[in-house]
């Protein structure tokens, strides 16, 4: 049987804030091309990792291969620019930029144009932002946001919001895409709605996906396997119906009387 | 048909008339020919500034438009921006004047071949002070940038304090003379078209009958690059990033913008135009001097960026304008009009409490400036997300380990 | 250019080679002193207490800041200001209104310091706090810039006042204080500078110290400093929290005022250069840290007469500001959490 091609490998990832230990030594591996879901309850430390997968918190000890590059050590930027895009749990538009430009942002590790092209601006700098606002129109659109593009983004609707940090944060050209609780907020529409868009992005924008959610429905839904933290510490891993059968999973969200 | 309520809030709401910008320019360049008809006004003809004025008046405006390029863009605080002043003049200095007495070289200067040091026609001499200056901006932003706004702002304070230090105690660095003490450099040479003088453009411009008009309008000239210059990296991809550092910094790295190197480029970029206008200015005033650089004036500059409104460029030409005049010429006006009219006050005494009631009114009133930058108005008003990317958090404050007991 | 020059520096500023370059630092400026002393061990030891007693001074002022900065995260730039306009004004109370000269008896001095302090400390307690009431409070909510450049123009606006009432000259009170030395061991000689210094300082931090940590507005002003929030749910008032932080601010000011007056002299620049000195400190002790902040002042103290004042190889004082800065700058780009700071990782 071949091995799997794992996009990213963590490795006894390990993250520790003085005395407390938010991340217990989890190996956590993320195929290429599919859809996983990390959940757990509040503070089993998702966030936590998923800052570690992503630079903003540098690991205690352990590793985190993504692609075949050990990333662990990166700064933020390195790594969206290696492949990794994502949004935020608490929204974190750039609010008084308009819906592209914050899109446009997002595309600042693919454009090129420094000091002197900003300046002087040549034809290849012209014909690259012209290039970068068609894309990210497209990639707006394709989000759902057809309008209001140049509308500031503190001004638009939540839902209209949450679909913008996905558009940017696919602007960055993502090989793995991590969402953070994107449906937070959403009513059921708009949470069904979401979910198939997450099945959607996958297939039609090649990416892979890794979802932090805490809306059962979604992840039941979406994913093909789920992770669960609990206390930092990995305490299961399968696919939705393993998962939502497993003792100690049901015990860690509904306490200790749950399967007795 | 608008109205010119209507147009004058169109103007300070970021709608700019296409007129304008031309108009302005017209009236700029000739403003040297129409002086004299000004000043003969009743009443505001004392108020006229000399040409002589606004060539200063030009040089520090340029100043607070590289100094809008850190604050204002990049949305980091600079105390310090004196040194970049500083070291462009400095570099005139040494390459325009006889500082370097024990090398005589020349290169299309405007000065007689015999004179000792180093003379480099003050064009280039232009450039070499804009990108020396822009590498001391790179050396001091490297290690400081990644402090948080509060430390960065009295680290950059710092700098701005040792530099006119270094430039003091400089004239015996083990036994090299490198800024002459608290002499400073002088005679610095001046700018002129030494070149091109068979056109009957005069070859150095302190000797030229007009020198005040011609000063004045190469600085303009500087002015408008200045201008084209801030205002093309501001509709950049530079420019958005710059901004989204500025609005949320962890954002704008999960975004794969790199903070350190993109803040540094807006440190090094804002020297950039403080070390051309330091230049310009010294061989304006003959001279690099270590008393002209003072922490003071850092401050001042920044009061005319907070007047005219952070990141906007009409707004810091604007603010600019107004503070250099008040600052060379405005205050002591009013104060002989007000002792003409009897009342023994002089509001030159008065000037730095002045800047700070125009920065502490602003920031309380009208944070976003005069002639706000679109984005900036409301980010003031509504706050963003500003807590930095690198922070290390100190355990508590006034902790238990202080004091015994508890 | 980026990235090789921050794979460079994160090498630099990696532990081992902080550490490393630390420790070799002070390994020299260790060497440098004991070569003065040996040199000439009394004329050192008198140097030292001429630092001593500066220090003492720059401890007050740099307490202010530390207090300050502890609850807000503000560093208020007018503190320095405000401290040159106490000593001006304590300098007129004394010269003026209590009429004392140099030939006034010692205790007729040491009544007036008094009665100066009892004006001085609760005005400029008030000042500050009024300070913080019209120019910082408005902006508690503003992006962190805002009270930041908000704080510079106020040093502005109170470095002028100083300078509007008062001009350009110095008013120093040290021929009012008795001179020379109090008392002599051997060649060390403890000056009354010193003397007076102490007997003014102590017990102003003594009572500071019982203040935050036996008053309940003390505890209220670490509660708050720890953690703003959590003290607002606890129901402290933390508006009235921090107007008393700045209250105290302000008293430690006036009576460091006093205190420079008397020893040295104040102009209305006084706040600028002191003002960056006692900040220094603060940091280098840990800013937040008030015994950091004491810490901090008498090093720099140390550090500035020796500086000053050894003579083998010694840089002078033209060099005091520039040596002071580029302490500040290596705390907060290598050590940013000071002496008795802790390094805490990226926040939890």
């Amino acid at each position: 049987m071949a091995e799997a091609d794992n996009l990213l490998v963590a490795a006894k990832v390990r993250k520790e804030f003085g005395g407390l230990v938010a991340t217990d030594n989890v190996d956590f591996t993320i195929p290429r091309g599919a859809i996983v879901s990390l959940i757990g309850p509040n503070g089993a430390g998702k966030t936590t990792f998923f800052n570690q997968l992503t630079g903003v918190y540098k690991p205690t000890s352990g590793s985190i291969l993504f692609d075949g590059t050990e990333v662990s050590f990166l700064p933020p930027h390195s790594i969206t620019k290696l492949g990794i895009g994502r949004t935020f749990q608490n929204i974190r538009l750039f609010s008084q930029m308009t819906a592209l430009e914050n899109v446009l942002v997002g595309m600042h590790s693919r454009m090129h144009a420094g000091i002197l092209g900003a300046i002087v601006r040549p034809p290849k700098v012209k014909r690259e932002e012209a290039a970068s606002r068609d894309k990210a129109r497209e990639l707006l659109t394709y989000c759902g946001l057809p309008r209001r593009h140049e509308e500031r983004s503190a001004s638009l609707p939540y839902g209209d919001q949450r679909r913008l940090e996905v558009a940017r944060a696919l602007a960055t050209d993502p090989k793995l895409l991590l969402l953070d609780e994107p449906t937070a907020g959403m009513n059921p529409q708009e949470t069904a709605e979401f979910t198939s868009f997450v099945g959607k992005v996958r297939d039609e924008k090649n990416v892979t996906v890794l979802l932090i959610e805490h809306d059962m429905k979604v992840v039941m839904g979406v994913s093909e396997r789920i992770t669960v933290l609990e206390y930092g510490a990995k305490i299961a891993e399968g696919t939705p119906a393993e998962i939502r059968s497993n003792e100690r999973v049901i015990e860690a969200y509904l306490g200790k009387g749950a399967t007795e | 048909m608008t109205s010119i309520a209507d147009r004058a809030r169109g103007i300070a709401s970021g709608r700019r008339e296409r007129w304008l910008a031309p108009l302005l320019i017209v009236l700029g360049v000739l403003y040297p020919w129409y002086e004299d008809t000004l000043q003969s006004l009743p009443v505001i003809g004392d108020f006229v500034p000399s040409t002589e004025s606004m060539v200063v008046m030009v040089a520090f405006t340029m100043m607070a438009l590289g100094l809008n390029i850190v604050v204002g863009y990049a949305g980091l605080l600079d105390l310090g921006y004196v040194a970049f002043y500083a070291v462009g003049a400095y570099t005139a200095g040494w390459f325009a004047s006889q500082q370097f007495d024990q090398i005589t070289f020349h290169f299309l200067s405007s000065v007689p071949n015999t004179q000792p040091g180093i003379h480099v026609t003050m064009w280039l001499v232009l450039i070499a002070a804009g990108l020396l200056t822009l590498l001391a901006g790179i050396i001091i932003g490297l290690p400081t940038l990644r402090l948080r706004g509060d430390y960065l702002a009295i680290v950059t304070l710092g700098f701005g304090e040792i530099v006119p230090q270094v430039v003091n105690n400089g004239d015996d660095i083990g036994g090299f003379d490198l800024t002459h003490g608290t002499f400073g450099i002088a005679p610095i040479d001046s700018v002129g078209f030494p070149v091109l003088s068979f056109t009957g453009l005069p070859d150095n411009f302190q000797t030229s009958p007009d020198r005040a008009m011609w000063f004045y309008i190469v600085a303009l000239g500087l002015l408008l690059i200045t201008v084209f210059c801030t205002v093309r990296l501001r509709d950049s991809r530079l420019g958005r990033a710059w901004i989204a550092i500025r609005e949320d910094e962890t954002a704008a790295a999960a975004m794969g913008v790199p903070l350190m190197r993109t803040k540094t480029w807006s440190y090094a970029l804002g020297a950039f135009f403080g070390g051309v206008a330091g230049a310009y200015y010294a061989s304006f005033k003959g001279g690099a001097f270590p008393a002209d650089f003072y922490f003071n004036i850092s401050v001042f500059l920044l009061c005319m960026v907070i007047l005219g409104g952070m990141g906007s460029v009409w707004g810091v030409l604007a603010g600019g304008m107004i503070l250099a005049y008040l600052n060379i010429e405005g205050l002591s006006t009013i104060g002989s009009k007000i002792q003409d009219a009897g009342l023994n006050f002089d509001p030159t005494k008065y000037q730095f409490g002045i800047y700070g009631i125009i920065i502490v009114s602003m920031m309380l009133l009208r944070p976003a400036g005069l002639i706000p930058e679109r984005r900036h108005r409301i980010e003031m008003e509504e706050g963003v997300h500003d807590t930095p990317f690198y922070d290390v958090e100190h355990e508590g404050t006034l902790t238990d380990r202080d004091l015994s007991g508890d | 250019m980026g990235t090789t020059a921050t794979s460079v520096l994160r090498t630099l500023r990696s532990p081992k080679v902080v550490n490393g370059l630390g420790f070799a630092f002070v390994a020299v400026i260790v060497l440098w002193l004991a070569v003065n002393f040996v040199k000439d061990p009394t004329y050192f030891a008198n140097v030292g207490l001429d630092g001593l007693t500066r220090g003492t001074i720059y401890g007050v002022v740099a307490l202010g800041y530390t207090l300050v900065y502890g609850i807000l995260q503000l560093i208020n730039f007018a503190h320095g200001d405000v401290f040159a306009l106490s000593g001006l004004v304590a300098s007129t109370i004394m010269l003026s209104v209590l009429n004392i000269s140099p030939s006034s008896s010692n205790a007729a001095v040491a009544g007036a310091v008094v009665v100066t302090l009892l004006i001085t400390v609760p005005l400029f307690a008030v000042a500050n706090g009024t300070i913080e009431r019209v120019a910082y409070r408005p902006l508690r909510n503003a992006p962190r810039l805002a009270p930041l450049i908000t704080a510079v123009g106020m040093s502005f606006i109170v470095f002028n006042i100083s300078l509007a009432l008062y001009g350009v000259d110095y008013e120093s009170g040290s021929e009012l204080i008795p001179q020379g030395t109090a008392l002599s061991i051997g060649d060390i000689r403890i000056t009354w500078k010193l003397v007076i210094a102490l007997a003014i300082i102590v017990p102003t931090l003594t009572a500071l110290s019982w203040f935050v940590s036996s008053t309940r507005q003390g505890k209220a002003m670490r509660a708050v400093a720890q953690d703003t929030e959590a003290s607002a749910m606890m129901g402290i008032d933390v508006n009235r929290t921090i107007s008393v932080t700045f209250f105290l601010a302000g008293s430690l000011a006036a009576v460091a005022g006093l205190v420079f007056f008397l020893e040295y002299q104040v102009r209305f620049d006084s706040g600028f250069q002191l003002g960056l000195i006692a900040f220094t400190a603060a940091v280098l002790g840990g800013i937040g840290n008030l015994t950091g902040a004491v810490l901090g002042a008498l090093l720099i103290g140390f550090i500035q007469s020796f500086s000053e004042g050894l003579t083998w190889y010694g840089p002078g004082s033209a060099w005091t500001r520039s040596i002071v800065f580029a302490i500040l700058i290596a705390t907060l780009v290598f050590r940013p959490e000071g002496l008795l700071g802790e390094r805490t990782p990226e926040g939890a």
